[in-house]
């Protein structure tokens, strides 16, 4: 509990000063960020990988982005947009005089060509492409999205940092791969040294937002001349550089280090919740195709020791069945019942032999220890899946097998991922039929189709108890509980928020 | 008469290297069909890994397509071998820069790592070679054989983690990863490199120190070791001008072959200590699956030990002329 309480008084320190109750802050001073290793890219459009938007929010900016409670809130846009009662056309009015980092001023041309990539080359984009019509600029400060079909995950699409529908200027849009990286950021790349460093610089002719910091959202402040991001992609590297004070900022330190992280240069800080860790069931193929196993799987596992081995101390994470803790709206208990701490393996027993499961056919769990929790959830679910009657295959390979191998339905029947709490529903694979695990039914497009039309945010979270039943119904997926991340903080550090994509414009130095 | 002895000389060393080059060439050409095969067969994707976690099995196949992975591997084979044979080691992916572009930028930190690597095991491991031999049995020899048995046990990464623990996180002396930020001078960046040359070079010295106590124990019961001290000469000359002249041909294979490993072994090190030098750029473009990079810079370190191998070789000629390939 020690460690909680000095995690919270961590965060509520960075986040009393986030939000301008500091008065000390000072221009100047360069930022040493230790991060888990380097960007595959940094076009933000081109990966979906956290580290990638990381990296990259600091250079580009979105139309859109997130506040301090995950709601939607303007950047590049001026203001939220106008929606015709049809939910059919967004208005977007643009800021004016906003410069690109080579000094050119952003137009509605540049905004139109830019989501015209975004729909063309990054994930999400794709995903948003499928029911936009048409983006027409409707003068230099105005853009137009017509869509097909009422679409409310659009704003959080277009505000999202990875795969994300950065503007630049028009004539880079045909960049493919992105050569040129100009955006509208505080802060602009000087240089990059692959596996060494990447060095951001303050850009002078930046305009902020101004008013209040609110999460990614508001004022945007260049306290900082520089941010530099380094690569250390060791985690025991990782630990003793924090302990030394060699960084400013050290980004995803194991948990386990808590203590020796207290006792060394730089300080703790704990974001609590940060995400969740989940079993993704094949719904095609297999075993796990049999949604009564599925169930049976969901039965048979016990989140309290599996999280207890991942994570070493409830101080790091939470046994929650539902989807989203409490802190977001979309929190809900409805539908949880099958979500057991302890397991339920008599329960899990019935539905196998009500399943006619015999055993003859391994539950193949594909794992990697890229991310050493996954092994150890996947250790002791494998206990309990056997205690339940199952015979369970361990198939433990590294990250990039296991990216490649989970797009084949023939090759597993669970596989174990995790991901920072994402701030939109939509977001989350597990929504799209075409993600690995292929879950398609007619309850899932059901309630998904109604939750995506509905644009009034209160009737929206609404409606998410209606997604969450069905996810615990049809079990396309096993949410395993809340857990904590662990990140180190130069003390002279201020003005950095607890957040899961990490940023540092409003940061400064105090000595 | 010596003029004729120097002609046969010469034709016998240009003979005998003209066999090991055609040898190289073949075992280049079987690594270069090797490494192939291997990066292909092995599972996992580049597309996959630059796409990020939730990109879709579209995108990927799209990506693919337009990094031409999707022709088939004969094609390739056939593609990247013609590359080769016109200096064109080809694009990495992910650095989105000419693979050999790649290997010169990362080729400063392990070419230095190597040689203050080599120097220390070399400065440690001679003298206490000579000197373990020389007092054969002593307490001396039995605590260097132990300790050398000792380094060549340890795993570079514990040690490396263990120097970091002292020297970085509790003395502060140097930095616990890295090369130096923007502008780092030559001085700044060779600091970065203490600890982990000081890592590799005492490991390397256990196999130097058994090979120079070996050779030195052979000569020293030699005949012509008694004649020299029969002579009335000092022990210092007999040791350090007779015995160990005549124990160094072994003993500069074993230094020629542990700089060739030193490459490969500064794999662990690099990624330790966050090096950003060949070692590490093989650890992250395995990881990423980046296909030309992987096979430029293994290609470039078979290479170096082909390299390193044909010129211990060329020197037996020199020193040895009975030596015949």
């Amino acid at each position: 509990m020690k460690y909680f309480a000095l995690a919270l008084a961590t965060s509520l320190v960075a986040l009393s000063s986030a939000n301008g109750l500091a008065f000390a802050q000072t221009a100047g001073g360069i930022v040493d960020v230790a991060t888990i290793g380097e960007p595959p890219t940094l076009d933000p459009m081109a990966s979906t990988a956290d580290l990638v938007g990381i990296v990259t929010q600091h250079m580009f900016e979105t139309l859109y982005t997130f506040d301090a409670k995950w709601g939607t809130t303007p950047l590049l846009a001026a203001d939220m947009p106008t929606i015709s009662e049809d939910g059919l056309i967004y208005t977007i009015p643009l800021r004016t005089g906003i410069k690109f980092h080579d000094d050119s001023v952003m137009t509605s041309a540049d905004v139109v060509a830019s989501l015209e990539r975004w729909m063309k080359i990054a994930t999400r984009g794709k995903q948003a492409a499928e029911v936009i019509t048409d983006i027409t600029a409707t003068d230099d400060a105005t853009v137009t999205i017509t869509l097909s079909k009422p679409y409310a995950p659009l704003l959080p699409l277009l505000a999202f940092n990875n795969a994300a529908a950065i503007i630049i200027p028009a004539a880079n849009t045909t960049q493919d791969p992105l050569e040129s990286f100009v955006g509208t950021g505080p802060y602009k790349l000087q240089e990059r040294v692959p596996d060494q460093y990447i060095q951001l610089v303050r850009f002078d002719g930046y305009q902020s937002l101004g008013g209040e910091i609110d999460g990614y959202g508001g004022a945007r402040n260049q306290y900082l001349d520089e941010i530099r991001f380094v690569p250390v992609p060791d985690p025991n590297t990782r630990i003793g550089a924090a302990m030394a004070g060699q960084y400013d900022y050290v980004d995803q330190l194991p948990v386990e280090s808590f203590q020796q992280i207290s006792d060394g240069a730089t300080e703790p800080v704990v974001l609590a919740p940060f995400g969740w860790p989940v079993f993704m069931m094949n719904t095609q193929e297999g075993v796990a195709s049999d949604i009564r196993v599925r169930k049976a799987i969901q039965a048979a596992l016990a989140p309290e020791d599996m999280m207890l081995a991942a994570f070493g101390s409830e101080d790091f994470f939470t046994v929650d069945g539902a989807w989203y803790p409490e802190s977001y709206v979309w929190h809900t208990d409805v539908g949880t019942e099958a979500y057991k701490p302890l397991g339920d393996t008599e329960t899990a027993k019935a539905l196998l032999a009500e399943a006619g499961y015999d055993g003859s056919k391994p539950l193949r769990i594909l794992t990697s220890r890229q991310y050493e929790f996954h092994y150890k959830m996947a250790l002791v679910a494998q206990a309990y899946l056997e205690a339940a009657g199952f015979k369970v295959q361990l198939d433990v390979v590294e990250w990039a097998t296991l990216t490649t191998n989970r797009a084949d339905s023939a090759l597993w029947d669970i596989y174990i991922t995790h991901s920072p709490f994402l701030p939109e529903p939509s977001l989350m694979g597990i929504m799209s039929d075409t993600s690995p695990g292929w879950w398609v039914s007619d309850a899932k497009h059901a309630v998904l189709d109604a939750f995506n039309a509905e644009t009034d945010p209160a009737k929206r979270a609404e409606l998410f108890v209606d997604v969450q039943k069905v996810i615990y119904d049809e079990v396309p997926g096993y949410k395993v509980g809340n857990f904590n991340a662990l990140a180190a903080q130069n003390p002279a550090l201020e003005g950095v928020t607890p957040a899961p994509w990490p940023y540092f414009w409003n940061a400064y130095l105090t000595e | 008469m010596s003029t004729s002895f120097d002609g046969d000389f010469q034709s016998i060393m240009i003979r005998s290297a003209l066999n090991r080059i055609f040898g190289m060439l073949v075992v280049m050409a079987l690594v270069v069909t090797i490494v192939f095969v291997i990066v292909r067969v092995t599972p996992g994707d580049p597309a996959a890994v630059m796409l990020g976690p939730d990109a879709t099995a579209a995108d990927i196949a799209s990506l693919r397509q337009r990094l031409g992975l999707d022709a088939s591997i004969p094609e390739q084979f056939v593609s990247y071998v013609g590359g080769v044979l016109r200096g064109d080691f080809g694009q990495s992916i992910f650095l989105n820069m000419p693979v050999t572009s790649a290997l010169m930028q990362r080729a400063e930190p392990t070419f230095f790592l190597t040689i203050f690597s080599l120097a220390i095991a070399t400065l440690i491991a001679l003298p206490v070679g000579v000197l373990s031999a020389y007092w054969r049995g002593s307490v001396f020899d039995q605590a260097a054989t132990a300790l050398a048995m000792f380094a060549a046990s340890i795993p570079s990464f514990w040690l490396g983690l263990i120097f970091m623990q002292v020297f970085a996180v509790q003395l502060g002396w140097f930095d616990t990863s890295g090369y130096g930020g923007p502008g780092a001078s030559f001085g700044e960046r060779m600091h970065h490199l203490v600890l982990p040359a000081v890592t590799l070079g005492l490991i390397s010295s256990a196999l130097i120190t058994r090979f120079t106590r070996a050779s030195m124990l052979d000569v020293l019961n030699d005949d012509y070791v008694r004649t020299a001290r029969s002579k009335g000469m000092s022990e210092w000359r007999v040791v350090v001008k007779h015995a160990l002249k005549n124990a160094l041909i072994p003993i500069l294979t074993v230094i020629g072959l542990t700089a060739a490993l030193l490459v490969s072994g500064a794999i662990v090190t690099e990624t330790v200590f966050g090096l950003p030098g060949v070692g590490s750029l093989i650890v992250s473009a395995v990881l990423r699956r980046d296909y030309p990079l992987i096979q430029g810079a293994l290609l470039v370190v078979a290479g170096l030990y082909v390299l390193v191998n044909f010129i211990i070789d060329m020197l037996y000629l020199v020193v040895d002329p009975r030596v015949r390939y």
